[in-house]
């Protein structure tokens, strides 16, 4: 039993078929990237699993448990957290205010996340502590949206394009944090369409196009797979 | 100007501020969260009076006074979240003006409520002695009540701060304001802050009533004139902000207080001139910035439940002027009751079909066509009384002027939207009415105009016709509503037409293709204006005297309510409404004094029923019968083929 499965979801927006039959495997403890261009389905295939887009067939499992169906604050509540991909931090609401709103604690995890270890490990958003979340920078915002999901102390975290319109440094900066996110045990899906990001943090890859899963394996198959890159990731 | 005179009315404005913060901080507050714009708000303001009302009759004395004050807010609260759990829930996914018309049928409910448990007399509401005398402060007299309300709204002021901003919650309420969605995927539970949210503000709008009641008077249908105060005065500071909330009650207070000693016949028409003035230099409010347009996957939810698009029923143009013939034949069989009601239903139509042009086309809701309907009644009714001009040329110009005033309206209006447009289409309606209703010179203040002489029209060498009669008038109304109704279907189904409707679908996208889409609104808002006015100078002529109430917003939420019921992405749906909303009104004012109650109460029903409404509902019941009678055809051509 895999620790995060989506069997053969299909998600619609209004009449409009988005996924189809998408599945998904993850394991505890892994970081798994999602890789597609613009508008395959990435996005949607995160709304369907945190619960705010729900999906119209198929099931999403957690621990082998159904969570596709429940309400976003309930999936939230069971481990799953969301970092969408356009790093909506409440703007008007300091950088410490946005993390305590979202602190919280469901499960007796051995070390729980804290303000304190988050600017432990975000050493940035400490020192803009007392900024709205407007005042930030892109990178900054990408920090706090990332961190504020870790405040609810998340088993699986589901990252949606963190690497989009960041400059160069802060994306390596960024592929470090994820690093040490796992580290802390974290399981972690990525979306991206950088490839070489995803390279960088994970091990295992599953391409998606036009709203279904075209491939999937190990990042370095991937990166040697000049077909799949071709047909599905060149732009 | 002397120092007690000052003291005077620094206080007083200070006391009027202190009732609009109380209300408008809880009107704010929910807007911030639920996003909506509680019309029954004062409802809520009038049930804390009452129960203050009654609280203070049980237990006489301070001990009783001090009760109720702390009872009342809490007992609306209760009521409240009654209706967050019982009603308003329902209806969170549909579009924002189900929620609007829910809360507006409460208003009706509510009101009609407290007459029969109350009664319909004005109630005063007696102050314990220890705050019955006044103290002289700067050698001004100041009633000891005042500074009781004037210390007591900063309390609530600064408690308010610290529960927005120094608790967890009032953090959590902060950040749901700004992005419900993540807030939800962030594991905060929202159908319990909802809840919350609106008892809370109704706890504010209670202790507004309840504070305000032994200082004012309380009556059934207080709420109407304190609710749109709150809204002038959030809108002005900006919807959903606090802050701008209570800059609002200052600015509007102080407003008051001012304009009843330097402008006393024009007070009212102040404020609304001053929202309009900050409107048009400030779109979105003194404090407030524009407003999130709805994340794609919500709206389409909405809309999937809503649009009825993929149906088009090709009526023949023999069908569609069927309805015609047999209105030119009901005089024959009917009488003069009958012919009476059917001329207000062709009036009220005209303005529904007119004003839906606007609200099911193109996705502005107005809030204000009854200014236009009253700038083209007083129109017709001036030049008619006071002109020797014949009744058709008179009844030309109004439209005419309606139009004008549309332009010159529309071209502050189409600048917002959503929500704004609604508000500044308010303002500058009640701006119109606040101006008509005092301006005793021209337009004969709020006693109207009686005795409009209608003349037989000249029919060149062919003799006069006259429509004088209840008869005449039916067939003159009739003629001319048929006429501007089949303009409006043509409008409607011109590529003009079908702009509107991509702008109401996705305004940026209509942009990006090189439409001047404010343009195209403010067209439609003329458009719609002209027609309206036209209903106006048909209404002065058939009721034959007019009065200023014709132009209060409650007459601009009628044809709302019409084309709500009727179904707002129809043609023919606000006329439906229109025959609904009318004949229910004559029949429900004959049989019962309780009209208001009953409408409310099929508003709701339709709202929680019937959200496409009437004409909507029955076209996706055909919709669907057509589809499966396809399916069935489709099915036994492919058995009979493959066999």
């Amino acid at each position: 039993m895999a620790f995060l499965e989506l069997n053969s979801i299909n998600t619609y927006y209004g009449r409009s078929h988005i996924l189809f039959d998408v599945s998904l495997s993850i394991e505890k403890g892994e970081v798994v990237s999602l890789i597609g261009r613009n508008g395959a389905g990435k996005s949607t295939t995160f709304r369907s699993i945190i619960g705010l887009t729900p999906p119209q067939a198929g099931e999403v499992l957690f621990r082998g448990e159904r969570i596709s169906g429940l309400r976003a604050f309930r999936i939230c509540r069971k481990g799953i957290g969301f970092v969408p991909e356009d790093r909506r931090c409440f703007p008007d609401l300091t950088v410490r205010e946005n993390l305590e709103v979202a602190a919280r604690r469901e499960k007796e995890t051995a070390v729980p996340w804290t303000v304190e270890r988050i600017y432990a490990l975000f050493p940035r958003l400490q020192e803009r502590e007392k900024n709205l979340g407007s005042q930030l920078s892109g990178g900054e915002q990408q920090m706090l949206t990332i961190a504020r999901t870790l405040m609810t102390n998340p088993e699986v975290l589901l990252l949606d394009e963190p690497s989009e319109g960041l400059a160069p440094l802060v994306v390596s900066l960024l592929a470090d944090m994820i690093l040490r996110i796992r580290k802390e045990g974290v399981t972690v899906l990525l979306a991206e369409q950088n490839l070489h990001f995803c390279a960088k943090v994970s091990d295992r890859g599953y391409v998606i196009d036009k709203g279904s899963v075209k491939y999937e394996g190990t990042m370095s198959d991937l990166l040697s797979n000049e077909e799949v890159k071709e047909k599905y990731l060149a732009v | 100007m002397d120092l007690s005179f000052l003291t005077v009315q620094v206080l007083s404005a200070l006391r009027q501020a202190a009732f609009l913060f109380l209300i408008s901080s809880g009107l704010t507050l929910i807007f911030g969260v639920l996003n909506i714009l509680n019309f029954a708000h004062g409802a809520l303001y009038m049930l804390g009076a009452y129960f203050m009302y009654w609280v203070t009759l049980q237990i006489v004395g301070p001990a009783g006074f001090l009760l109720a004050l702390v009872a009342a807010p809490l007992g609306v609260a209760v009521i409240a979240a009654v209706i967050e759990l019982g009603l308003l829930r329902r209806i969170y996914i549909q579009e924002e003006i189900y929620q609007l018309l829910l809360t507006y049928a409460l208003v009706l409910i509510i009101d009609d409520l407290a007459k029969i448990v109350f009664g319909p007399e004005f109630k005063s509401i007696s102050k314990p002695e220890i705050l019955s005398g006044s103290v002289t402060l700067f050698d001004g007299t100041v009633p000891v009540y005042t500074l009781l309300v004037v210390v007591l709204a900063p309390a609530v002021a600064a408690l308010l701060w610290y529960l927005l901003y120094r608790t967890k919650t009032g953090k959590v309420v902060r950040a749901t304001s700004s992005d419900r969605e993540m807030a939800d995927a962030l594991g905060i539970n929202m159908s319990a802050l909802f809840t919350l949210v609106f008892a809370f503000g109704a706890v504010l709008a209670g202790l507004g009533g309840a504070l305000a009641g032994p200082a004012r008077t309380v009556f059934p249908g207080v709420g109407t004139e304190v609710i749109i105060e709150s809204f002038v005065v959030v809108v002005i500071g900006g919807l959903g902000n606090l802050w701008g909330a209570l800059i609002g009650s200052i600015l509007i207070g102080s407003l008051e207080t001012i304009g009843i000693i330097v402008f006393p016949e024009f007070e009212m028409s102040l404020i609304y001139l001053l929202m309009v003035a900050v409107l048009v230099v400030r779109p979105w409010g003194l404090f407030g910035r524009p407003l999130k347009v709805k994340a794609l996957s919500e709206k389409n939810l909405a809309m999937e439940a809503q649009e009825i698009s993929p149906v088009h029923f090709a009526v023949h143009p023999a069908v569609r002027w069927a309805p015609l013939l047999l209105l030119l034949l009901v005089p024959l069989f009917a009488g003069r009751f009958y012919q009476y009601l059917l001329t207000q239903i062709f009036v009220a139509s005209l303005m529904a079909i007119a004003f839906n042009l606007l609200l099911g086309m193109t996705g502005l809701l107005s809030f204000g066509q009854a200014a236009f309907f009253g700038v083209g009644a007083y129109t017709a009714g001036l030049l008619l009384t006071k002109t020797g001009l014949g009744t058709l040329s008179a009844l030309a110009l109004s439209p005419v002027v309606a139009a004008a005033a549309a332009g010159v309206i529309g071209f502050f209006c189409v600048r917002l939207s959503g929500v704004h447009f609604a508000m500044l289409t308010l303002a500058f309606g009640q701006l119109i009415f606040t101006v008509v209703y005092k301006w005793y010179g021209f337009t004969g203040g709020d006693n109207g105009i009686q005795g409009i002489p209608v003349n037989p029209i000249p029919l060149g060498g062919l003799g006069d016709i006259d429509i004088g009669s209840t008869q005449s008038m039916y067939y003159f109304v009739l003629a001319v509503v048929a006429l501007s109704v089949e303009l409006l279907r043509r409008i409607r189904s011109s590529p003009f037409g079908a702009t509107l409707k991509s702008i109401r679908e996705n305004g940026q996208r209509a942009a990006y293709l090189g439409l001047n889409v404010k343009l195209y609104q403010w067209t439609a808002f003329v458009v719609a204006g002209a027609f309206t006015g036209l209903a106006g100078g048909l209404y002065a002529l058939m009721e034959k005297s007019i009065s200023p109430e014709i132009i209060h917003w409650t007459k601009s939420a009628e044809p709302v309510l019409m084309s709500i019921i009727g179904g707002i992405y129809t043609f023919v749906g606000p006329a439906v409404g229109a025959v609904v909303y009318i004949t229910l009104n004559s029949y429900l004012v004959a049989w019962t004094e309780k009209w208001a109650l009953v409408l409310g109460l099929v508003l709701l029903t339709l709202v929680l029923l019937l959200p496409g409404g009437v004409v909507g509902f029955v076209n996706e019941k055909a919709r669907q019968t057509l589809g499966k009678l396809r399916c069935i055809r489709k099915w036994s051509f492919s058995k009979s083929a493959t066999s």
